[in-house]
């Protein structure tokens, strides 16, 4: 089949950064390829280029065989090519004919909307893709994976037939992600092309035509999903061999170090979320939280870690009860929280690294003498820091939204390990983030069990759950269905704990070692 | 990795030197507004052309009316070394103290803005601050007599500073108890300020005689001058300079301006380290208030000693504009606070000499925030390359916060 | 960049060639008047005292240029800034440079001054002088400009007091100082006046001279606040309202226009010349010939028979007067002019009228 998109040579330099260096990609026509690479390998610069905002120092892009030069978003337009954004670009109180139409109104008698005409066109693409998207519903009340069929919409409305899907899985529940590559299947049926962006190697093997692996700015392979397994694809991508199973030791529980009883919470529009929850986390075990996100988990690690208050309950951190402390007397008890939303909670996204990694620590010594920063003791403590924690970053200096996800989260798990702690909580610690941070961020929660902290464990990467706990309770509506051991939970028990079905006392795998509370609600 | 890595053990040699960074980024940091105000100029000769006047003259009137002009300084000096005379002389300095006399409210009150800035409050309260200081500083200052200078002095600078910062931190606790947006609180505060000076001035605090103006402050608790009448400049300068220099310490150096510029920058964030954010919100509104009567306390013990009806006029509003103008930085709000000082001042004489309406000092200022708000107007006019990570300053948050 | 390096070139030459100008032309007779904060489009006060500024400039042919003061420290540094041009005639405007006028006259006593609504001396037992009040004596090189004003304004109660439909008239003023009461007193008079010859029971609202009230807007410059007291009073029953409070009363202008539902008395000029758009919703204007002093004040200088001291402006001297009364019928008219000789001859007075 024909070339519809040709990059051959594209290099591109920041100051101090070699972007893109001398990148060859290749997309027939329907084909899936699959940009796969960490953060920060330059698929995004890559991307921004081909997009037009940004201009290659060197090298050309052939669009069905033609070099052109793209000058930006309106431009890549018009030459067919359509970008997915991994952060939706929609307004949330218009509708869905509004949000597609935008940019391109179409008008009746040059004045008035002709909202019927875009809404028409865009059952006419719903259908023909199988889409399913109503024109006249808000975005506010879609769910994620609709909002997400809205952007390929727009792109489609504007009769684009080269697809860039910037990271589009992230956001997406496992259903949601079925959902999305039976699109993505059903577009190329209909003669589009696409070019997929991801770092998730399963579902490169799963959806990908050719798989183009970036590293560094520098394409490192180009492979068939029949010709590799998902090892080989994960040391291209981070350069050398790669563990994707996580070893550990087994567990040495001891003493109890969290106990929550009868937790009630609302979350802030007052929704009773977590319904009468109880669990026990002991010094040097894992317990994982499984879960179809917004089963509770957000207000749970909230209300531990003292942002939300209690409805009713008790909370005990290391035999001292918290549930009415405030959030330092709690990090002080020795409690590290990995927050789920690192951008908004985990760090103050302008101030320089060696400020974040002393967010929660600032007023101590030896970060503070009295009221008096120690610029030298706090910069000394980043470069530390950073350089254990294998942070990439130019600089200490630099503020913290210059650096990559992945980088992100690593200085937050900096800064959590470097006070002692007895209890760590880490809400989806490795969501978003390419193998390589995942695999470190891994290893380095096991080593704090095996140094003797209670870990907390809330993830919705079910693989996650399974791969670090050492027990594993499943939330639904706000409570614990059942609190299973890890060596005997398969993830067919789970899925269906996580679906609110419990099944029959016999059919459970043997108990871990504490029953829950029984639930009343199964439906 | 142990649990002890707090302690740092080796310090591995930074990448780059941080000062060098920080130069770079202060040249970056000025550029823009700097070429602003050139900007704001020559639009504003455009103006004075439109209006039928000779912008050359008018700026040269302007530069004159600010700085002082070369031919007084020669004769100064002249009369000077011949005779020991310094009244030529003083007449030669006269423009560039008043400008600096002008320049002193200005700084206190555009670090009020700044300091609010920072934490994410918007203080449009600083206009009644001011008054409230005045009026505390005008009280005390009159009210106690017989007490030396070094007493008297720094209480009446002391009851500014207060009665500014409760103006300050009624709208901060109102909005850290009940979620009351500052920006109405703030303007609310102004008219209390307001009114409540129009009583004062004509019943408790009014002078004997007719005027509602307040009794002089006794001599005990007047900023020194540092020259003969008629040169104002005083104490009160060199009090708005070392202030700035303490609001950056404190921004910068402290735990608490940590907290705060926390606070401001990510309040999510601020309250997963631990912060108490609501309590920031009263302290920052206190300390911003209490910047703010010093700008009165400075205007009343060293310039004016009484206050009259309808004292400040703009310092409160003009200073968010400086504190925009600076970067929400204290040395950069010295630096906005004399270019807007100097400018008032010299329009004086331009003004006189020139017949330039003072208006058109307004337009200029005007101009200047406005290209120092849009900064992509000046990028664009001059071609410079946008900072690729925006490190903006002023982060408050919209009316939902 | 290139641009730019032009752009800050151009630059430095223009500064550099700055510096090279500047400086005043001599051998003129030079005027210079400072404003109090109201400014110099206050369209009362500051503007009719610089009308007499610009008739010298017309008639007498002499340099004059005005300062305006936006804060109190302005009146100190307007001041210098004038004293520093060599100025012939300095004139001020309003109570407010009282004390830095006098300092400055006490400085420069071969300096002529003129202040308007001020006259010295004006201290009284305990203040310091030169602080607190101007001078403890009367100053030979000031000449205070003051305006019997309540005798023009009690000519408009009474007229205001004749035309009203709804039997209440109102007033307001900026500041609760003399130089403004001066006007609701008159005008409190004028309408007690009215209710004593004809029977009528005429009420006023906003001022009450007994008890020393009335309504403030606080400041000279808001229109809003002009807009706002015209519609309280007019809900209050009020068909003819005195704002005496500068610009603020085109404020009250611009409502009583807008609604019809009420008529204005101007103050200080006759409003339908100088504030004309209002013309059909002017009853008539206290006029207070501030610009006539004032030129008066400069031709003297100018003659060389300038003297310090008090000047009043009175109704014989045509210093204050009321403009013609708009629809008054010929009774009206007369009445009025018969008041007018009374207050003149003194059979009749203000102050009767207030006990």
């Amino acid at each position: 089949m024909a070339n519809v998109l040709e990059l051959h040579g594209i290099t591109k330099r920041f100051p101090g950064v070699l972007a893109n260096d001398h990148i060859d990609i290749i997309l027939k026509e329907g084909d899936i390829l699959a940009l796969l690479g960490e953060n920060g390998a330059g698929k995004t610069t890559l991307m921004n280029i081909l997009y037009g905002l940004y201009k290659p120092d060197e090298g050309k892009i052939l669009v069905r065989g033609q070099e052109v030069e793209i000058h930006g978003p309106n431009d890549a337009i018009a030459r067919g090519i359509g970008m997915v954004h991994q952060h939706f670009m929609l307004i949330p109180v218009m509708t869905v004919t509004e949000n597609v139409m935008l940019g391109v109104e179409p008008t009746r008698n040059g004045i008035f909307l002709d909202r019927a005409r875009v809404a028409a066109r865009i059952r006419d693409i719903s259908q023909q893709y199988g889409l399913e998207v109503d024109p006249d519903s808000y975005i506010k009340d879609l769910p994620v994976g609709i909002q997400q069929r809205v952007e390929i919409i727009k792109v489609l409305y504007r009769e684009a037939d080269i697809l860039i899907l910037d990271e589009p899985t992230a956001v997406l529940t496992p259903q949601e992600v079925e959902g999305l590559f039976k699109i993505l299947q059903t577009l190329i049926e209909k003669g589009k092309s696409i070019i997929f962006i991801t770092h998730k190697l399963k579902e490169v093997m799963a959806v990908a035509d050719q798989i183009t692996v970036l590293r560094g700015g520098r394409v490192a392979g180009t492979v068939k999903p029949k010709d590799v397994n998902p090892e080989k694809l994960a040391s291209l991508m981070v350069g050398r061999d790669v563990n994707l199973i996580v070893t550990k030791q087994p567990a040495q529980p001891m003493n109890t170090v969290l106990e929550v009883r009868d937790l009630y919470v609302r979350d802030e529009r007052g929704n009773l979320t977590v319904n009468g929850l109880s669990l026990d986390v002991r010094k040097g075990e894992t317990l994982g939280i499984a879960g179809v996100q917004g089963n509770g988990q957000t207000e749970l690690v909230y209300a531990l870690t003292g942002l939300l208050p209690l409805v009713g309950g008790t909370i005990r951190i290391a035999d001292k009860p918290v549930h009415h402390s405030a959030p330092r007397n709690i990090l002080e008890r020795g409690v590290a929280h990995i927050p789920e939303d690192r951008q908004k909670h985990g760090l103050v996204l302008s101030f320089p690294i060696h400020d974040n990694l002393i967010l929660c620590t600032y007023y101590q010594p030896p970060f503070a003498r009295g009221i008096n920063l120690q610029e030298q003791i706090i910069f000394k403590n980043a470069e530390t820091l950073v350089g254990q924690f294998d942070v990439r970053t130019p600089n200490i200096y630099v503020p913290a939204a210059s650096l990559s996800g992945g980088n992100q989260q690593k200085v937050i798990v900096a800064r959590e390990f470097s006070r002692p702690i007895e209890l760590l909580i880490a809400s989806q610690p490795t969501r978003g983030l390419d193998v390589g941070s995942i695999e470190y961020i891994h290893n380095r929660i096991i080593e704090k069990r095996d140094e003797g902290a209670g870990i907390l464990l809330v993830s919705s990467e079910l693989d996650e759950i399974l791969a670090l706990s050492d027990r594993i309770a499943v939330m639904y509506h706000g409570q614990i269905m059942d609190i299973i051991s890890a060596e005997d939970a398969t993830k067919e028990y789970l899925g269906l704990l996580m679906a609110g079905i419990k099944p029959a006392e016999a059919a459970a795998p043997t108990r871990g070692n504490r029953k829950q509370k029984k639930v009343e609600r199964v439906f | 990795m142990s649990d002890q890595a707090i302690q740092p053990v080796e310090v591995t040699p930074p990448g780059e030197d941080p000062k060098k960074g920080t130069r770079g980024k202060i040249w970056q940091a000025l550029l823009v507004p700097a070429l602003a105000v050139l900007t704001g100029l020559l639009i504003g000769a455009i103006a004075i052309l439109a209006v039928g006047e000779n912008p050359l003259e008018a700026y040269g009137a302007l530069f004159a009316g600010s700085f002082g002009t070369p031919d007084r300084f020669i004769e100064g000096f002249q009369t000077y070394f011949a005779s020991g005379d310094t009244s030529k002389l003083l007449r030669a300095i006269y423009p560039i103290t008043e400008s600096l006399v002008a320049t002193t409210p200005y700084i206190f009150a555009a670090l009020s803005v700044a300091l609010g800035f920072r934490c994410g409050l918007f203080n449009i309260g600083a206009e009644g601050q001011v008054l409230m200081g005045a009026l505390c500083s005008a009280y005390i200052g009159y009210s106690i007599t017989g007490l030396p200078a070094f007493v008297h002095l720094p209480l009446a600078i002391l009851a500014g500073a207060a009665g500014g910062a409760v103006w300050g931190m009624i709208p901060g606790y109102l909005k850290a108890r009940f979620g009351a947006h500052e920006v109405v609180n703030t303007i609310m505060m102004n008219w209390i300020a307001f009114k409540l000076s129009d009583w004062l001035l004509k019943g408790p605090m009014q002078a004997s005689g007719s005027r509602p103006v307040t009794p002089n402050v006794e001599a005990t608790a007047e900023l020194p001058r540092f020259f003969p009448d008629p040169l104002r400049l005083n104490w009160g300068f060199v009090l708005a300079l070392a202030v700035a220099w303490l609001v950056y310490w404190f921004l910068f150096k402290t735990t608490l301006g940590f907290e705060i510029r926390s606070v401001g920058a990510s309040p999510d964030a601020a309250k997963y380290a631990g912060m108490n954010v609501t309590r920031n919100f009263v302290l920052v509104m206190a300390i911003a208030g209490g910047l703010a009567g010093l700008a009165g306390t400075a205007q009343v013990l060293g310039v004016d000693h009484w206050v009259g009806q309808g004292f400040s006029s703009g310092y409160g509003f003009d200073s968010i504009a400086l504190a925009l103008l600076g970067k929400s930085h204290p040395f950069g709000v010295v630096l906005s606070a004399l270019l807007f000082g100097f400018l008032r001042s010299g329009a004086t004489r331009m003004q006189s000499m020139a017949g330039i309406p003072i208006d058109i000092i307004s337009i200029i200022q005007g101009l200047i925030v406005i290209f120092i708000a849009a900064p992509a107007i000046i990028r664009w006019i001059y071609r410079i390359r946008a900072i690729p990570v925006s490190d903006e300053a002023m982060r408050t948050r919209g009316w939902g916060g | 960049m290139k641009k730019l390096y032009g752009i800050v070139g151009l630059l430095v030459v223009f500064s550099l060639a700055l510096t090279a100008c500047g400086g005043g032309g001599g051998g003129a007779f030079k005027v210079g008047l400072v404003t109090d904060m109201g400014g110099i489009d206050d369209k009362s006060f500051n503007a009719t005292a610089y009308a007499g500024v610009e008739k010298a400039i017309a008639e007498l042919g002499v340099e004059g240029k005005y300062l305006e003061s936006t804060q109190q420290s302005d009146y100190a540094k307007n001041l210098q800034q004038v004293l520093d041009e060599e100025t012939n005639v300095i004139v001020t405007v309003g109570f407010l440079l009282g004390v830095d006028t006098a300092t400055a006259a006490k400085a420069n006593p071969d300096q002529n001054f003129a202040i308007v609504d001020y006259a010295y001396p004006d201290c009284w037992p305990g203040a310091v002088e030169g602080k607190e009040c101007g001078s403890a004596t009367e100053l030979p090189n000031v000449l205070g400009l003051t305006f019997a004003t309540d005798q023009a304004a009690f000519l408009a109660g009474y007229a205001a007091a004749a035309s009203t439909q709804t039997g209440k008239v109102a007033t307001f003023g900026g500041i609760n100082i003399p130089t403004v009461t001066i006007f609701m007193k008159g005008f409190e008079a004028g309408v007690k006046y009215y209710n004593q010859q004809k029977g009528a029971n005429v009420e006023l609202l906003g001022w009450n001279t007994a008890a020393n009230e009335g309504s403030f807007t606080g400041n000279f410059d808001s229109l809003d606040d002009g807009r706002s007291f015209a519609e309280s009073f007019v809900q209050e029953g009020a068909d003819i309202i005195m704002p005496v409070a500068g610009p603020v009363g085109l404020g009250s202008a611009a409502y009583c226009k807008e609604t019809s539902a009420c008529k204005i008395v101007g103050v200080d000029t006759d409003w339908t010349v100088s504030a004309a758009e209002y013309t059909d919703i002017i009853l008539t204007s206290v006029i207070k010939n501030m610009d006539v002093a004032v030129f008066d004040a400069i031709k003297a200088a100018k003659e060389g028979t300038f003297k310090g001291g008090v000047y009043v402006g009175t109704l014989p001297n045509n210093g204050v007067a009321l403009a013609k009364v708009a629809g008054a019928t010929a009774e009206l008219t007369a009445e009025l002019e018969a008041i007018k000789a009374a207050l003149i001859d003194g059979s009749l007075t203000v102050d009767s009228m207030l006990k």
